[in-house]
């Protein structure tokens, strides 16, 4: 080591010495500043009441069979929470900014929902779409209810003609149930699946129930040439034909029979035909 | 400049026999333990600077960006700053996939979505740059029982005041703005109707699988003297001339499935703190019941800053003890580990309950200490 500088410039090495301290300086204010706001905290510590409660997980020794360690394991009290508000899906920031949020309530515990929401979404929704129950009632799974093998005439909002076609299968998902309805348009094999609850979806009619009981749920054998229904259009006008005639009757027996008549074409979403 | 020296030479300046009092002395003795300028530090060790880079490349004053020097493109700080872009500015949570459905509209509208639904989702834990490189959010999902949660895991709950989770994960988060007080829980109420997120999940595992089903290739001919050849992949590639390997990364058979896909820009269709759930547009990877992340979108804008706000806001007001539990929870961590350590345990789980009574009791009016000495500042609606 080259000690001359030194005799030289005895005091040039505090230069040296200050720039370590200055770096060193940072390098403590750094580690001395967590260590000072722990005991800070410390003193402020509450909270144990809220510190939840909790019980002694204990891990034995497999071969003495006596307590190797224990560890606390906490169990904070949850709140089991069920669909209360309505649900208000597709809203989302207004272009005006954002609407503020409520308050909030401090929670004493873990809100928990409910292990399976569909269940309850899928009601909500229906609840929302179908407030006269009527879609609900008609595919419900009773005798009453749609089954496949029956023929439907559903009218659409969208499409002029309404189309009517044996229902080969009906898939039951809460809010997205839908039918498989299949016909014949100028000998062309045509199906066609209607969402239920669906708006666009304006009425839903049985015109004819099968006379036997159909074995299947999914009657894709109708596709076969040899089992295929074609054309449903006869059916229709029958239907048409036997429903007027009633109609008049009822209109006939009572005065301002039309107005009933007219009543029930309007609200006839889910008029189950003749048998 | 005056030379760098070593602490060992100017050291000597203290001792009465050094080269500026008596010249003639040749040989040194060693230094009497004088009292130091400077505090005792370790010079060696990763932790304290030491490297293998050359003299040149390590950290001194003229090779500072104070210096005049661009910084640097390479390193942890500018592999950071080059992510910040594309890090979200909040965390993400946990949730189950619980099944798709459809939303319809009273106009006749109909979008597919999926059900995602958070179970008891809580921060666990936060890593800062200074401690770990990186700011993020650790959460958890759901709850695990104590016989399927190894005994470093234990400590690890038990220094939170949290019960083991089902599920881990981490949240990288832009910077320190972004982490969150331990064992908050997170409600679906975190994202708002319309805002847009990326979720990821590990995809339905189809096992091993071949060529045509894992990479769609045509397969081979059912006859024109094709023999037990129908559904293999052919050939892998060149021979003599074309370098006679296969190249890295050649579709093969091999395990489908289960991997991690992302789905970006998600709309938030429904969210639901009742239910629990956050409802998204589309699909999402993976089976029923699968695990998915959901985080805001990283290649959209941001949720609007009053949202951020008003969230961490009512996020504080649901929680406003959650510093001090952390606090409780550590002291009582601290408290058993020693008696672990000791083989003092068993004191404490005969005298728990009685010991957790009093302890509530003593916080309880430490708690009104605190709260009489600083109120609480009302939050600014």
């Amino acid at each position: 080591m080259n000690a001359a500088p030194l005799c030289r410039r005895p005091l040039g090495c505090l230069k040296t010495s200050l720039r370590q301290a200055r770096q060193q300086n940072v390098l403590f204010g750094r580690t001395m500043a967590t260590a000072t706001e722990t005991p800070a905290a410390a003193e402020r510590t509450p909270g144990s009441s809220m510190l939840p409660d909790h019980n002694f997980y204990q891990l034995m020794d497999t071969k003495t069979k006596k307590l190797r360690s224990a560890f606390a394991v906490y169990t904070p009290p949850t709140i089991n929470t069920t669909l209360t508000t309505p649900l208000k899906p597709l809203k989302g920031i207004r272009k005006g900014g954002m609407r503020p949020l409520p308050p909030a309530a401090p929670l004493p515990g873990l809100l928990k929902a409910p292990s399976d929401p569909m269940p309850l979404l899928h009601a909500a929704q229906i609840k929302r779409m179908d407030p006269t129950g009527a879609r609900a009632k008609l595919f419900e799974k009773t005798r009453h209810g749609v089954r496949p093998g029956d023929v439907l005439l559903v009218t659409h909002r969208r499409n002029r003609e309404p189309f009517a076609g044996v229902c080969i299968s009906v898939r039951r998902a809460g809010i997205d149930t839908a039918v498989l309805l299949r016909t014949a348009l100028s000998k062309v094999g045509v199906e066609m699946w209607y969402k239920v609850y669906n708006k666009n979806v304006a009425g839903i009619e049985i015109i004819k129930r099968p006379r036997r009981r159909v074995r299947r749920a999914r009657l894709t054998y109708m596709r076969l040439p040899k089992h295929d229904p074609g054309n449903q259009t006869e059916l229709v006008l029958e239907w048409k034909k036997s429903r007027k005639a009633l109609l008049s009757k009822a209109g006939a027996a009572k005065k301002g029979g039309k107005k009933n008549a007219k009543k029930a074409k309007a609200g006839a979403v889910a008029v189950v035909g003749k048998k | 400049m005056a030379p760098r020296l070593p602490a060992r030479c100017w050291r000597q300046l203290h001792h009465p026999s050094s080269l500026l009092l008596s010249r003639t002395t040749t040989v040194l003795p060693p230094p009497p333990a004088a009292p130091s300028l400077l505090p005792r530090t370790t010079t060696r060790g990763v932790k304290y600077g030491w490297s293998t880079l050359s003299p040149r490349a390590k950290p001194n004053r003229f090779n500072q960006v104070t210096s005049g020097i661009p910084a640097p493109t390479t390193g942890p700080a500018a592999a950071l700053l080059r992510r910040a872009r594309t890090t979200p500015l909040r965390t993400g949570v946990l949730a189950i996939k619980k099944g798709m459905t459809a939303l319809m509209g009273k106009s006749g509208a109909r979008i597919p979505c999926t059900v995602l639904q958070l179970d008891r989702v809580q921060t666990v834990a936060t890593k800062t740059r200074a401690k770990n490189g990186y700011f993020a959010v650790q959460v958890g999902l759901g709850e695990r029982h104590a016989d399927n949660v190894g005994a470093p895991m234990l400590g690890y709950y038990e220094a939170k005041g949290i019960a083991p989770k089902r599920e881990l994960a981490e949240f990288h988060v832009r910077d320190a703005a972004g982490l969150l007080p331990v064992g908050v829980q997170l409600l679906p109420d975190w994202f708002h109707i319309g805002q847009w997120v990326d979720v990821r999940a590990n995809s339905r595992g189809f096992g091993f699988a071949g060529v045509m089903k894992r990479h769609g290739y045509a397969g081979q001919e059912a006859s024109h003297g094709n023999s037990k050849n129908h559904r293999t992949m052919g050939s892998a590639g060149p021979s003599q001339g074309g370098g006679s390997r296969v190249h890295p990364g050649k579709k093969m058979p091999g395990r489908m499935g289960n991997e991690r896909v992302t789905m970006q820009n998600l709309p938030v269709l429904l969210v639901d703190n009742d239910l629990g759930i956050v409802v998204v547009k589309g699909c999402v990877a993976g089976p029923k019941g699968c695990i998915v992340k959901i985080q805001d979108a990283v290649k959209k804008p941001p949720p609007p800053k009053e949202f951020i706000e008003a969230t961490r806001r009512q996020l504080n007001e649901r929680f406003p003890h959650a510093k001090q539990v952390l606090e409780a929870a550590r002291k009582r961590h601290l408290e058993l580990k020693e008696a672990r350590k000791e083989g003092r345990i068993q004191e404490f789980l005969s005298t728990g309950l009685i010991e957790k009574e009093t302890v509530a009791q003593a916080v309880d009016a430490a708690i009104l200490e605190a709260e009489t000495m600083a109120p609480r500042p009302e939050v600014v609606a």
